[in-house]
């Protein structure tokens, strides 16, 4: 076993000789009743939204008044308990608040729960019946499914490998990379019902994505993961959900993106505010976040050659394989990929690092495909 | 870095040249014919919806998977086609008996059709017109404090295993993330009502805590599992039932249902999981007996801790007055029973016979019941 208790409490005579006396005199000890706790009482700010964490803010319970280094908490006792000797070790990797904090993280954790559907359910299934797409569309709207479930099963691992090693102090942030976690879950398994009742089954895998993506996955530090995964990863999707929303050939994946879309906008508002979070309190990581970034944006670099998806797109953006199809398919591309790394450059601007455009090789690109985009009379 | 991706795309000029190529509109469509198989899958019942037990076909099911997965390491989605060179992303559960349960798709379905939000789902606002005695108001805080202890671990349980289970266990998987998000709404829901009772939070407990650590820390996913899932979703089932039946409040008895929604969901994928591991494992059942026999104590750790024990017998008998005492560990005493009773019950129907014999907790109970 990789832990042991530091009591084997079956062979602790006084421990189970205590207890057996509490019950048969009713003779209660009761020292917890003095537990040396703040009494108070948190009431709710708007009997409409509940009671929420927010509303939990306060003195020794609050997060506003967790030190940026946590020394005095490293059990499983919740924040705020009397915490006596005695109690283990949770062995957190992570216990500086500004490696994890982001303002609003209560509020997006409340949402993400508030805000919680059912792919099973939700999704208008049997609007499918007699929906037949086209084969070239059935198919590359598989592709991009089939895509979309290698994309979302590392966004369900990174989050969940990181949770546990987060300090329990931190609640509200595990909180909401529990939900994050379930958000991924659902994309997984919605994107693939979708993949298979095209009637295509899923298509290929998409090797070039996969190597570069395990970066999101393999971080050394919750920081780093968050700004790959929640800026770079979740952007990019985020970007392509909106345009695959507007491309979708029915109602049903109009609805899926649709939903998609509302939790991945929750996940890089975490993101963005996390990132600011960090870049403001804990300045010496600015460095390394570039050096993780340097890395990270190698995805997108990645994910323009991986031809199983960007074909995919080409055909699904121009609806078909004829020649005029692919033109216009190709003209809808290039504008969402400009549009992605705009996007992406304008969220790292917003958090407080504008100079990353001078070190970045993936704004030289955005800038000479900019500038070969318009040349060829591509309004952008 | 832990991880560099095998090239540097920014210079690769294969890839750049394939990334101009396709712009160019010179489309390779190698994918267009992938090697799967051809199906469309529909619900079988449209006012349930379509479900992961509906898409069980073929290559692209769960029943179909093999007990060892030896060729798949990577993120590649079950039955898409595999080409090129792929990840391995270090899973080290590979094994379906080691996480499978015949059940886990349904709860997983079930879980998510039965959401709830505890911020507008517990009537918070009628606590303020239940006014309760002080030592009550105490009992609730330490409770509901130390429940949190168990929820911070239950929630960091499915967490340590998700990222090393093989993705092809892509449901068992999602119902963990599922176990993740519940744990963590549960802990709210608890953290919440410990806090409206007035008094501040309780203290930790040093017994539970320790007991809670060893299940956590297991190092397998089948030991870890039977501790978290099946002996404390067992014990925290009890509890919410106990409390339920007891309810000093309206708000309790609202709170403490979700929770044993949840946990029952939990406990029913702790038996359901240990029962299909040992009926594909037979070798395993002596193994586990003697796990239990070294780590059962952490039920004893948690069952007689006093920040457990002396708020639920205040609960149980509605006050601290000596009656209210008495009739409160009477009350926790037919509880002990009834949880260990049922801990029992489920380590026996998950295949581990004869345990009622071997442990040594029912005879603890014995003594207990004599006493009290």
């Amino acid at each position: 076993m990789a832990y042991l208790s530091t009591t084997n409490f079956l062979e602790d005579k006084d421990f189970v000789d205590k207890w057996l006396y509490t019950m048969r005199t009713g003779e209660l000890d009761l020292s917890w009743m003095n537990a040396a706790t703040e009494k108070l009482k948190p009431h709710e700010a708007n009997p409409r939204r509940g009671l929420t964490y927010r509303d939990l803010d306060l003195g020794s319970y609050g997060f506003s008044d967790v030190p940026e280094k946590v020394r005095s908490n490293r059990s499983y006792a919740p924040r705020g308990a009397e915490i006596p000797e005695g109690v283990p070790d949770s062995q957190p990797w992570v216990s500086r608040k500004s490696e994890m904090w982001a303002f609003n993280t209560e509020s997006y954790y409340e949402e993400a729960v508030s805000r919680q559907w059912n792919a099973t359910t939700d999704i208008p299934w049997a609007h499918l019946e007699g929906a037949e797409l086209p084969e070239a569309t059935g198919k590359a709207l598989s592709q991009l499914m089939t895509f979309l479930t290698e994309v979302e099963m590392i966004a369900t691992d990174s989050p969940a490998m990181w949770l546990p090693r987060l300090n329990p102090e931190f609640i509200e942030v595990k909180a909401f990379i529990a939900a994050q976690a379930m958000d991924e879950a659902r994309h997984t398994e919605v994107f693939r019902k979708r993949a298979l009742t095209t009637g295509w089954g899923l298509m290929k895998a998409s090797p070039m994505n996969e190597m570069a993506l395990k970066h999101l996955r393999d971080a050394d530090s919750f920081s780093e993961m968050s700004v790959a995964l929640h800026l770079v990863g979740e952007g990019n999707v985020l970007t392509l959900f909106r345009f695959s929303e507007f491309l979708s050939p029915t109602d049903v994946d109009k609805k899926i993106f649709r939903l998609v879309m509302q939790d991945e906008a929750r996940h890089v508002g975490y993101g963005m505010q996390h990132f600011k979070y960090v870049l403001e309190n804990f300045p010496e990581k600015r460095e390394v976040l570039h050096a993780h970034l340097d890395e990270a944006e190698n995805i997108s670099f990645a994910g323009s050659a991986a031809t199983e998806l960007t074909e995919a797109f080409i055909i699904l953006s121009g609806g078909g394989l004829k020649r005029e199809n692919i033109e216009e398919g190709i003209k809808v591309t290039t504008r969402f990929q400009m549009k992605q790394m705009q996007e992406h450059f304008e969220r790292l601007e917003k958090c407080g690092m504008p100079e990353r455009k001078n070190r970045s090789k993936l704004y030289q690109m955005f800038e000479s495909g900019k500038a070969a985009a318009e040349a060829a009379g591509l309004k952008l | 870095m832990a991880y560099y991706a095998d090239k540097d795309y920014t210079i690769d000029q294969a890839a750049l040249q394939a990334a101009q190529e396709v712009m160019q509109g010179k489309l390779s469509l190698h994918w267009f014919d992938a090697k799967t198989e051809k199906i469309k899958g529909k619900p079988r019942d449209f006012k349930r919806g379509l479900t992961y037990d509906d898409l069980d076909i073929g290559s692209y099911g769960y029943s179909e998977l093999p007990e060892n997965l030896r060729h798949s390491q990577s993120m590649v989605a079950r039955g898409s086609e595999k080409w090129g060179k792929l990840p391995d992303m270090g899973y080290v559960v590979n094994r379906k008996s080691d996480v499978w349960s015949d059940n886990v798709t349904q709860l997983y379905e079930e879980d998510k059709a039965r959401r709830w939000v505890p911020a507008i789902d517990v009537p918070w606002a009628s606590l303020e017109q239940t006014p309760l005695a002080h030592p009550m108001q105490s009992a609730i805080a330490q409770l509901y404090t130390l429940l949190q202890e168990c929820a911070l671990v239950s929630m960091d349980f499915p967490s340590r295993w998700v990222p090393l289970i093989n993705q092809d266990f892509l449901e068992q998987k999602s119902w963990l993330c599922a176990q993740m998000l519940g744990w963590s709404r549960l802990n709210e829901a608890f953290r919440k009502r410990a806090l409206s009772a007035g008094v501040g939070l309780g203290r930790a407990s040093v017994a539970a805590e320790q007991g809670l650590k060893e299940w956590l820390w297991a190092d397998s996913f089948p030991k870890g599992s039977l501790s978290i899932n099946l002996s404390l979703g067992g014990l925290i089932l009890a509890i919410t039932r106990q409390v339920a039946a007891f309810p000093p409040t309206r708000a309790d008895h609202i709170l403490m249902h979700y929770a044993m929604q949840d946990t029952a969901r939990q406990t029913a994928y702790g038996l359901g999981h240990i029962r299909y591991h040992l009926a594909h494992r037979p070798g395993e059942v002596e193994a586990m007996h003697a796990y239990l026999d070294e780590s059962e104590h952490a039920l004893v750790g948690i069952i007689a801790s006093p920040e457990l024990l002396e708020p639920l017998i205040i609960i149980s008998g509605g006050g601290l007055e000596k009656d209210q005492v008495d009739v409160g560990r009477a009350r926790v005493a037919r509880f002990l029973k009834l949880a260990i009773g049922e801990y029992v019950e489920r380590l026996e129907a998950a295949g581990l016979k004869g345990r009622g014999d071997r442990s040594r907790i029912p005879a603890l109970i014995a003594r207990l019941e004599a006493a009290a």
